[in-house]
């Protein structure tokens, strides 16, 4: 599938979850009116959604929270995997878009790729579920399933490579953190 | 023969624990440290205090802005290579995000009987001019004496929204 439907369809079946987003699915995010809604961009530190997301999800665990992952970068902080696990967040929905490439530096391979597995690896890193979706349409159709399930939950979005440059959306991360920390208090 | 005095000296962590409950810290966040072993004890079976076990201290950092968002008042438990190991995310999170982040640093390795600057240790000599060159502010916990400087380094995270090290010179007893 194409990111831009990945991410129209999150956008509109996310409901009222908390949104932690990161790298090229910054920009498409934003488009798509999801940045000043329960969202902060994970920017400038690469590998960190998943574990601002575990965060959100230990402080309220009445709230869904929807991490936007890329595969470069949860390679970064490989390891947030187990500490996700170690605190088992049923409400944490972590989405891994996998192109299989760094787009945002020109769209260099990851070492292994087509040989590692995200499925196995959050299987095996202790995720309560981990599933695979390669077409838009089943997206589509089991995000509603998705979100009924019991985190942590790990969903492998296998996305076609894109040839543009790198998108950013602009907007500093000290802003939306601020104004996060507003809506929640108030909800 | 005069015996030599220690530099720094142990505090006992039900006193540094007593300073957090007064705080109102409800989340610590650890990468283990020997030098904190009984602090660290102490936090797990703590009831007010969820414990949160991270892999680095780049997690560490990102669970703190997390939990801070969401609403709670948490610190990191981490040792001085942690500090070494996270800078990029100390960029991006406490400083350019501006979340408060409270972080207890054990000076691993240090000899209590020398000072930190005359350490054989790089990673103990070279913490606080690493945190200097980054503009993180902190203080040392060097003895009993300094528990003061667990309140002054918490409120100066909160005030500037900002990173804040509280650097423990000596094994917790």
């Amino acid at each position: 599938m194409e990111r831009n439907e990945a991410i129209e369809i999150l956008a509109e079946g996310r409901g009222d979850a908390v949104s932690v987003v990161t790298m090229q699915s910054i920009y498409p995010w934003h488009q798509a009116g999801q940045g000043e809604i329960f969202h902060v961009d994970a920017s400038q530190c690469m590998g960190s959604a998943s574990s601002i997301g575990l965060g959100l999800a230990v402080a309220r665990p009445d709230r869904k929270v929807m991490v936007l992952d890329g595969d470069g970068s949860l390679l970064m902080q490989l390891g947030s995997l187990v500490t996700v696990a170690g605190q088992s967040p049923a409400n944490l929905y972590h989405f891994v878009f996998a192109n299989g490439l760094h787009q945002s530096t020109g769209n260099q391979p990851l070492p292994a790729t087509g040989r590692f597995d995200w499925v196995a690896l959050a299987k095996g890193a202790g995720y309560a579920d981990a599933l695979r979706i390669d077409a838009a349409e089943d997206l589509l159709e089991r995000l509603p399933e998705i979100f009924g399930m019991t985190g942590p939950v790990l969903i492998e979005l296998t996305i076609e490579r894109e040839d543009r440059g790198p998108l950013w959306a602009g907007v500093p991360m000290s802003k939306q953190t601020a104004l996060l920390k507003e809506q929640l208090e108030a909800s | 023969m005069t015996e030599a005095k220690p530099v720094a000296v142990g505090v006992e962590a039900s006193a540094i624990v007593a300073e957090l409950r007064a705080l109102g810290i409800d989340h610590v966040i650890c990468i283990p440290d020997s030098y904190q072993k009984t602090l660290i004890a102490q936090l797990q079976e703590d009831p007010s205090i969820r414990f949160i076990t991270a892999c680095t201290e780049d997690e560490a950092m990102g669970i703190n802005a997390g939990l801070y968002m969401g609403g709670k008042n948490p610190m990191l438990v981490i040792q001085n290579n942690g500090i070494f190991a996270s800078i990029n995310t100390i960029k991006a999170i406490p400083l350019d995000a501006r979340i408060p982040t409270f972080i207890f640093v054990g000076q691993f390795q240090r000899d209590p009987m020398v000072a930190v600057e005359e350490s054989r240790s790089r990673a103990v000599r070279m913490v606080e001019p690493t945190l200097d060159v980054w503009g993180v502010s902190h203080w040392r916990l060097e003895g009993p004496d300094d528990i003061g400087n667990i309140r002054a380094a918490y409120e100066h995270a909160h005030k500037t929204m900002g990173p804040a090290a509280l650097i423990v010179g000596a094994p917790t007893v």
